[in-house]
C-alpha cells in the first residue's frame, strides 16, 4: 500500500499511530520524500495536499480535518485520530474586536478560503478574503487585513502577536484519509488497518 | 495538466468508439448548444452573464435531458464537455433511458461493460449499491437517517456506533456497511447481478456514494489502474416515469485506453482515379481505407 503522511506538526503522531498498529512505517530520510518498507511506500508531502494525493491514487494518508474540509477532497474519512487536536478561529486586533455578524466590509486574511467564504455566507456577512500561504497573523499587524482566520493550539501565537480570538469556526483533529477506489481494489488490507488504529485508539493512544 | 492536441485527437477517437456502441445498441445522440439560459433545474455548468440575463456554459447533459424529454420514452446519448463553474471542464459520455419499465438498470449496465471494452479496456469493476437497501435499514430509526447517510458518504461507522441505537442495528448497519460480495439476499440486486452476469459486477453496499437525485440503484465503474471512479450512474425519475443512465469520464478512460484500430486497407495514389474509385467501394462496404500519398 501507499501511505501519505503530512510534513509538520502531525507527522510525529501519525508515524506513532501506524508504528502502534502494527506498520513500522519509517520517515523518509533526510531528502528523500520516498521510503519502501515491507513493500509499503510511503511519502512525506506539504499538509495541504495530503487530501490531494489520496483523492487522485495514493491509497491512505492523514491529514488534518482542517485541510479535508478546505480541499473538498473527494476520500473516505473512516478515522478521526486523537491527536493534531487543536481549532480554527477567528481573531482580531485586542483593540478592534467586533462580533462576526458585525463584519460586513472587512478583510480577513486566511490560508483557509473556502472554509472562511462559507462561514461568513452562512452568517450572511459580505467580507473580502485575503488568501495568504503562511504567517497569517502578520496580515492584520501590518494593516493589510482586519482579521485572520487561522488554525489555534494555545493561543501563544495570537497573544504574542497582540490578536485575540473572537470564535471558533471548526474543531479541527488529524483523520485517516482512504483512497475510494483503494477501498474497494485492497478491502480487507484497508479494513485491516482500520481495524487495528481503531483498537490503538481504543486501548488509548 | 494541460492538454495537447494529441490528448484531444485521442478524447475524440474514445468518443466515436462510444458513440458506434451507443448507436449499436439503440441510442440516439442529442448534441445540445453550449450556451443555456439559467434554470434552476440545470445543474452544473458555469454561469455567464450576458445581455442582462444569466446563462450557463456547457451544463450538466442529464438534467438539460430531463427537462427537454419529460413526455417521451426514448433513449439517448450524449459526448459532451461538462464545466461545473469554472473553464476547465470533464469530458463525459453517457447515456439515459427514460420511460421505461421500472428494473431497467440491467441495460445501461451492459452497455457500459460493452461500451468499456470496445475501448480495449478489459480490467475493470462495477460495484452497484442500493438506497433502499439503506432506507428499509433505517425506517425504525428515521430520525437518525442523516446521519447513517453521512457516515456512509465518509465510510466512518462511529458516528452510527454513537447513536442511542439498539446493538442489534447497528450489528446490521455494520453487515451492510461491509458488505461486498455477489449474493446479498436483496432480491432486486441479486437479479441484477444474474441478469448482468458478468463477474467483474459486484454488490457493493458500503462504499458506493448515495448521490441524492437517485431513486434506488447505483453503481460506479472503476479500474485499479486508475485512483478515482471512471464512470457512474443508476436509477432516477423523470417526474413520474422511471429513468436511468450512465456517464464514464472520458479523460479518466483516456489513460487506459489502448488505442487499438482495425486494420485499413491502403491504396496507392499513383493513379489517383482508380485509387479513389476503390477507395468509395470499400467504405460504402464499411471497409476502413487509407488513400497513401
Amino acid at each position: 500500500m501507499r501511505f501519505v503522511l503530512p510534513k509538520g506538526r502531525l507527522l510525529k503522531g501519525s508515524l506513532e499511530v501506524l508504528r502502534k498498529a502494527g506498520y513500522d512505517v519509517q520517515k523518509p530520510g533526510k531528502r528523500r520524500l520516498i521510503e519502501r518498507f515491507n513493500g509499503n511506500e510511503v511519502l512525506v508531502a506539504r499538509a495541504f495536499d495530503v487530501p490531494v494525493y489520496v483523492e487522485h491514487g495514493v491509497d491512505l494518508g492523514i491529514s488534518g480535518s482542517d485541510v479535508v474540509e478546505e480541499r473538498k477532497s473527494d476520500v473516505f474519512v473512516p478515522l478521526e485520530l486523537p491527536f493534531g487536536k487543536c481549532r480554527l478561529s477567528l481573531a482580531m486586533p485586542r483593540e478592534r474586536v467586533v462580533s462576526p455578524e458585525e463584519m460586513d466590509g472587512y478583510r480577513v486574511a486566511t490560508k483557509y478560503e473556502r472554509i472562511t467564504r462559507e462561514y461568513f455566507s452562512r452568517l450572511g456577512v459580505d467580507v473580502e478574503i485575503l488568501k495568504l500561504s503562511g504567517s497569517v497573523e502578520l496580515a492584520p499587524k501590518v494593516g493589510i487585513a482586519d482579521a485572520i482566520v487561522d488554525i489555534v493550539e494555545t493561543g501563544e501565537t495570537l497573544r504574542a502577536n497582540g490578536l485575540v480570538e473572537v470564535e471558533k469556526v471548526m474543531d479541527v483533529s488529524a483523520q485517516l484519509l482512504v483512497n475510494r477506489i483503494s477501498q474497494k481494489t485492497k478491502f480487507e488490507e484497508i479494513n485491516e488497518l482500520v481495524f487495528s488504529i481503531k483498537e490503538v485508539i481504543k486501548d488509548g493512544f | 495538466m494541460r492538454r495537447s492536441i494529441e490528448d484531444y485527437l485521442r478524447l475524440a477517437e474514445i468518443g466515436n468508439r462510444l458513440r458506434g456502441v451507443f448507436e449499436l445498441w439503440g441510442y440516439r445522440e442529442v448534441t445540445f448548444p453550449a450556451i443555456e439560459e439559467y434554470s434552476p433545474e440545470i445543474r452544473k455548468g458555469t454561469k455567464l452573464a450576458y445581455d442582462n440575463r444569466f446563462h450557463l456554459i456547457n451544463p450538466d447533459p442529464t438534467s438539460r435531458i430531463m427537462r427537454a424529454f419529460s413526455d417521451e420514452s426514448i433513449r439517448l446519448f450524449y459526448i459532451t464537455e461538462v464545466l461545473n463553474g469554472s473553464t476547465r471542464g470533464e469530458w463525459q459520455a453517457g447515456i439515459e433511458m427514460i420511460g421505461f419499465p421500472e428494473g431497467s438498470l440491467v441495460e445501461p449496465i451492459v452497455v457500459a461493460i460493452t461500451a468499456l471494452e470496445a475501448l480495449g479496456v478489459d480490467e475493470f469493476y462495477i460495484d452497484i449499491g442500493s438506497l433502499e437497501v439503506w432506507r428499509r435499514a433505517t425506517e425504525e430509526i428515521k430520525e437518525f437517517r442523516d446521519v447513517v447517510f453521512s457516515a456512509l458518504i465518509k465510510r466512518n461507522f462511529e458516528p452510527i456506533d454513537r447513536l442511542p441505537i439498539p446493538e442489534e442495528k447497528k450489528e446490521e448497519l455494520w453487515r451492510l456497511f461491509n458488505f461486498r460480495g455477489r449474493k446479498s439476499g436483496f432480491e432486486k440486486l441479486d437479479l441484477l447481478l444474474e441478469i448482468v452476469d458478468d463477474e467483474r459486477v459486484f454488490i457493493d453496499l458500503g462504499t458506493v456514494r448515495p448521490l441524492p437525485y437517485y431513486t434506488d440503484i447505483i453503481f460506479e465503474i472503476y479500474s485499479p489502474k486508475v485512483g478515482k471512479p471512471i464512470g457512474g450512474g443508476g436509477e432516477y425519475s423523470v417526474g413520474e416515469k422511471p429513468a436511468a443512465g450512465f456517464y464514464l469520464d472520458m479523460v479518466a478512460l483516456s489513460r487506459l485506453y489502448t488505442g487499438k484500430t482495425r486494420g485499413r486497407t491502403r491504396l496507392s495514389s499513383k493513379d489517383p482515379v482508380s485509387a479513389y474509385r476503390e477507395a468509395k467501394r470499400l467504405v460504402k462496404l464499411g471497409i476502413p481505407v487509407e488513400v497513401e500519398r
